[in-house]
């Protein structure tokens, strides 16, 4: 395990920043993934130097990486105030400009940038935040991967989807369709995700879907077609599904 | 994070370069509150060069625009900030954080400027 203690101002965002790049590259992440830690971890600093501490005095951060098994674990501590990630309502990242609260947002990266992000409080020893990246298994097929966003209505879904069906076409046979900003899905885009699957399955090819929010998650339960698809709850989950069993 | 300014006519551009996190959020703040108190509310960021953002960088952003757009230049038109030049990287946290919809992207910076 590697530790690194830090005064809990900006200026120290560099430092932190080089330590998490350090065990990245330890890990055997690609630059990539590398970079969502860098900045997963960046947001959970910051946060504790601007809210934590009073920033005119501010305390200390300790920082511990480690690799466990397929696992990157790091750790931040710090003495300051107690944060509860219930009290920031997550952003709605599909309101228009003028609705657009600001806030929230580093909460929320660290939670789409890592694979698992857990808050320990303890009053003598203080804020532990654990955050978790899967390291990457070796994908031994060639995925293509699309990240679909807004509103699949009739409309929507016909153009969204259309990249996905030109791929199929064009003869790709294992495809990932990340689902995290879409915030609803009509009938339509279900038939045409049928579709493709169908398409799929006729070339032992594999269609996996991640990230569903919990309302387009519903359409899929109500219409029985999780049973149907292979529905992932994170990207680096369905990347390494693919190939290693039938769906 | 280095940012150089460019007026044009009607028009200013900021080029952003290097990293644009809690740190250096407040420069671009600051920057922008120039432009604004010098009546110039129509914005171009060429991010070309800009390697890392952070949510800091994206509330600057996002509240520039907020604020220009609130400016009625004339009855029909109000200020804007719009992007040129959007890496990889950067397009990735605009997409994850919604940020794509919310401002106008152009491929270059020419056809921004020439979009006011």
């Amino acid at each position: 395990m590697e530790s690194l203690t830090v005064l809990a101002t900006l200026k120290s965002l560099a430092q932190i920043s080089a330590f998490v790049n350090e065990a990245s590259q330890r890990a055997g992440l690609d630059d990539h993934t590398a970079w969502q830690v860098e900045l997963a971890v960046d947001e959970a600093a910051t946060n504790i130097i601007q809210h934590g501490y009073d920033p005119d005095h501010p305390g200390i951060i300790e920082l511990t990486w480690r690799i466990e098994d397929d696992r990157l674990v790091i750790t931040l501590r710090d003495y300051g105030r107690r944060f509860n990630p219930d009290d920031v309502p997550p952003p709605d990242v599909s309101s228009p400009l003028e609705e657009r609260q600001p806030g929230g947002l580093g909460l929320y990266l660290m939670n789409q940038l890592m694979d698992q992000v857990r808050f320990d409080f303890d009053d003598t020893d203080g804020n532990l935040l654990t955050m978790v990246k899967y390291i990457q298994p070796h994908v031994s097929v060639d995925v293509r991967e699309f990240c679909l966003s807004g509103r699949l209505d009739a409309v929507g879904a016909a153009l969204a989807l259309a990249p996905v069906h030109q791929a199929i076409a064009d003869g790709a046979a294992y495809v990932l369709i990340d689902f995290g900003n879409v915030t609803f899905l009509s009938s339509t885009a279900l038939r045409s995700l049928l579709l493709a699957r169908k398409d799929l399955l006729e070339r032992n090819g594999e269609l996996r879907l991640c990230n569903l929010r919990p309302q387009v998650r519903e359409v899929f339960e109500l219409t029985g077609f999780t049973q149907v698809f292979a529905i992932h709850s994170s990207r680096t989950e369905a990347l390494a599904a693919f190939g290693q069993e039938h769906v | 994070m280095e940012i150089t300014h460019k007026r044009l006519n009607r028009v200013d551009l900021l080029t952003i370069k290097g990293r644009l996190d809690a740190m250096n959020a407040p420069q671009l703040k600051q920057k922008f509150d120039e432009l604004f108190d010098q009546n110039r509310y129509r914005i171009v960021l060429d991010l070309a060069g800009l390697e890392y953002v952070a949510s800091p960088g994206l509330r600057v952003l996002i509240e520039a625009r907020k604020r220009a757009r609130d400016r009625k230049l004339t009855d029909l038109e109000g200020g804007d900030v719009r992007i040129a030049n959007l890496p990889p990287r950067i397009k990735e946290v605009f997409d994850l954080t919604g940020f794509t919809s919310l401002f106008e992207i152009y491929p270059d910076t020419v056809e921004a400027v020439g979009s006011f």
